[in-house]
């Protein structure tokens, strides 16, 4: 037992320690020179986007790895796979599925242990595994429903390839940065100092506010309502999975199946 | 739950009256039933989970034409559902919480109610609370004496959580036990009697430890430390009963003794009183009512005369005794005392009267005097002489003797009897104690080497016996010489 056999020493490490502060500079330098170069003309208003997915969400997979003690070279390695698609992708339709770059990075990681810290590499129950599906299929039933029924958004297949490249942005840097640094960092630090309630506080309302902020989310009230709401619930279930399953894969599920659900819909 | 939560979804869907339809209230029955079940978490979930499932028919309504009555309703349905999960899960959590306190205090008064030492009645504890209390592992320790006992492992080490709190006296709570993927939640609670940590309960979880729990497990261990206090002083207690018991034993046991001594003592000098007696009064009605011739009435006179003095030593050692049981020291007129006159002077006494055993004297030439009473001197060598004869075989020698110490004078005196059994020689000197194989065969009050010894350490001496079965015994007395000048 731990409490017998073990020191107990006092907490010393900061909430915030183990930032990579210098590989962050570099992604806020990178996408600030892209976005001026657009500004004047020398790029392509595309390049915004690539450096826009490679910053932000490099930026979350890079201080994920850093505070489950990985190697630096691995976020950099992740940085540059994101950069890689997000490029490719701009180029057509099968450019998506370069995003599965980011994820076979993760998982090869993740195999030789070295994600331990984040919740994944363990073996997870299918129990977990059909746990996360169903809260994301919930979620995704009950936004396509009310949507349909209150703002008249609808199913639409007839954008396969818009959903296809979403999909494989979902994939490759959308819910994977997010869980991997909202919950397997953010949360899992947060409540081995304070309860489960303030950690799932802090985790999810910075997982909302990243959103909130990102310029993809359209604008609208009723959308930015529809999204809080929505994103607070799929955030505070993401924490609760991983807090009772131990693993980040029932989250990462979770958030696939609402975001397949929701890059379905279209008006019309 | 869940499918009691569809099946109103569903009538609602069907019944087309939108956020009005009566069928809303048929929430409350899987909301209530999951309250019930899983307590607050239940009722909370299946709560928003009736929110959620009812939000579609609810807020299109507001969406077309505002707050209608029909949403308004709706939206009190929300709040009717909100509410009730919530507070009828609090109350099911609370009840629950306040059962299982009632169930593992009385489980606790079960552990402890029969005799135990500590370590037993901690594991007894550990296992009553640890299917109760719903933690993954759960620690007793208390202090004994300078110790630790564990229940639920094996020692404290130095630095832990235990360890603090039991130095420390405060409940503590770490939100990161350990070094799993999530942490685990410790929490370790003093066991308080009378002011004191006596001990500590520590608990894990992978999980939370609300507020409210630690505050009973705090509780807890104050009602722990109590119980294990109350157990300790009932132990102490049983064991001081105990052993007042058998000291009660023991003292009936040797007063029955001392009386059995005593009635038999009294039997004994009764018969040793009797005999001079007797002899004194035969012969001096023979004198009185016979003429008898000058040398017979000399040979008479000499009896009565040995027969007297019997009876005066008798009275004496009595006298002696009374004084020994009182706490007195027998009364002594010291004076300087040479040795072997002494010596001389007792054996002529034996000699006077039938001879049935030699007596060899060898003193050391040029022997100290010593600072001796003359008549206890005379008692003492009475006394052992008496005994060298009566335990040895007739025609034996008894050997009696004085030797320089140091700055004393050791007199012994030495038979060739049957030897004092081992066991026996311990005690050989205690008032009214007489040796198992001689209470049988030969006279004597048991009183003899009680008055000796008695009567050597007045005079400052030492008495020692030695003896060896069918060799014989030889008695040692070491009485201080005089070292002043010659009056």
């Amino acid at each position: 037992m731990w409490a017998l056999d073990q020191p107990c020493a006092p907490r010393t490490g900061r909430l915030f320690a183990d930032t990579p502060l210098a590989l962050l500079v570099v992604l806020a330098l990178g996408a600030a020179t892209t976005w001026a170069l657009v500004e004047l003309g020398v790029l392509a208003p595309p390049a915004m986007h690539v450096a826009g997915v490679t910053a932000g969400h490099g930026a979350l997979l890079a201080t994920a790895f850093a505070w489950a003690r990985v190697r630096s070279g691995s976020g950099v390695v992740v940085v540059a796979l994101l950069g890689l698609a997000a490029s490719v992708n701009a180029l057509g339709v099968f450019g998506a599925f370069a995003y599965l770059g980011p994820p076979l990075w993760v998982a090869w990681l993740a195999r030789r242990g070295r994600l331990a810290g984040l919740g994944l590499g363990a073996p997870v129950s299918l129990r977990c595994v059909l746990a996360g599906a169903g809260a994301g299929a919930f979620l995704a039933s009950h936004l396509l429903v009310s949507t349909s029924r209150t703002l008249g958004v609808h199913v639409r297949l007839d954008h396969m390839s818009e959903v296809l490249a979403a999909l494989g942005y979902d994939v490759g840097a959308n819910v994977l940065a997010a869980e991997c640094f909202f919950r397997g960092a953010l949360f899992n630090r947060a409540q081995r100092r304070w309860s489960f309630t303030v950690a799932a506080t802090l985790a999810t309302t910075s997982y909302v506010v990243r959103y909130l902020v990102d310029p993809l989310l359209p604008k609208s009230i009723e959308l930015v309502v529809g999204a809080v709401f929505y994103l607070a619930l799929l955030g505070a279930i993401n924490c609760w999975l991983l807090w009772w399953s131990e693993s980040l894969v029932p989250g990462l599920l979770s958030a696939l199946v609402f975001f397949a659900a929701y890059r379905t819909l279209g008006s019309g | 739950m869940a499918a009691g939560l569809a099946a109103v979804t569903a009538l609602i869907a069907l019944d087309g009256a939108g956020p009005a339809s009566l069928f809303r209230h048929a929430y409350l029955v899987p909301v209530v039933m999951a309250a019930l079940r899983f307590g607050a978490p239940g009722g909370a979930l299946a709560a928003g989970a009736a929110v959620l499932l009812s939000a579609p028919f609810v807020l299109p309504e507001i969406e077309r034409s505002g707050l209608t009555p029909d949403a308004a309703e709706g939206l009190v349905t929300f709040a009717v559902l909100g509410i009730v999960g919530a507070l009828s899960g609090v109350l099911r959590t609370r009840v629950g919480r306040h059962r299982r306190r009632y169930e593992t205090l009385v489980a606790l008064q079960r552990a402890l109610a029969d005799e135990a030492t500590l370590d037993v009645a901690l594991t007894r504890l550990r296992a009553a609370l640890a299917g109760r209390l719903g933690f993954d592992d759960l620690v007793l320790v208390a202090r004994d004496g300078t110790g630790l006992v564990v229940a639920g492992g094996d020692r404290v080490a130095p630095g832990s959580l235990v360890a603090r709190v039991l130095d420390s006296g405060i409940p503590e709570l770490v939100w990161d036990a350990g070094s799993d993927v999530l942490s685990r939640r410790a929490f370790a609670a003093p066991l308080v009697a009378g002011g004191q940590a006596i001990g500590v309960l520590a608990v894990e979880r992978k999980g939370e430890i609300p507020a409210e729990e630690r505050a009973a497990l705090e509780a807890l261990g104050a009602h722990v430390g109590l119980a294990l206090e109350n157990a300790r002083l009932a132990s102490r207690q049983r064991l001081f009963a105990a052993e007042l018991a058998e000291k009660v034993r023991a003292a009936r046991q040797e007063l029955e003794e001392l009386d059995r001594v005593k009635s038999t003592f009294v039997a004994i000098a009764s018969h040793e009183l009797r005999t001079p007696l007797t002899a004194l009064q035969g012969f001096s009605e023979l004198l009185a009512l016979r003429r008898l011739p000058p040398e017979e009435v000399s040979r008479l006179a000499g009896i009565m005369r040995r027969e007297a003095k019997r009876l005066g030593r008798i009275v004496s050692d009595l006298l002696d005794l009374s004084r020994i049981e009182r706490g007195l020291d027998p009364a002594l007129c010291r004076i300087p005392l040479a040795v072997e006159p002494a010596i001389v002077a007792t054996v002529d006494l034996f000699r006077q009267g039938t001879v049935t055993h030699p007596i060899a004297i060898t003193c050391e030439p040029s022997l100290p005097r010593v600072d001796a009473d003359p008549d206890a001197l005379e008692r003492i060598l009475t006394n052992l002489l008496s005994n060298a004869i009566k335990y040895s075989p007739l025609g034996s020698v008894v050997r009696v003797g004085g030797r320089a110490v140091g700055g004393a004078v050791a007199i012994e005196v030495a038979d060739a009897g049957r030897g004092i059994p081992a066991e026996a020689l311990g005690r050989i000197f205690e008032p009214y104690y007489r040796a198992p194989d001689a209470a049988g065969t030969t006279h004597g009050t048991g009183i003899g080497l009680a008055v000796v010894k008695a009567l050597v350490e007045a005079h400052g001496g030492a008495v020692r016996v030695e003896s060896a079965p069918a060799i014989g015994t030889r008695v040692t007395v070491i009485l201080p010489a005089f070292h002043g000048p010659v009056p």
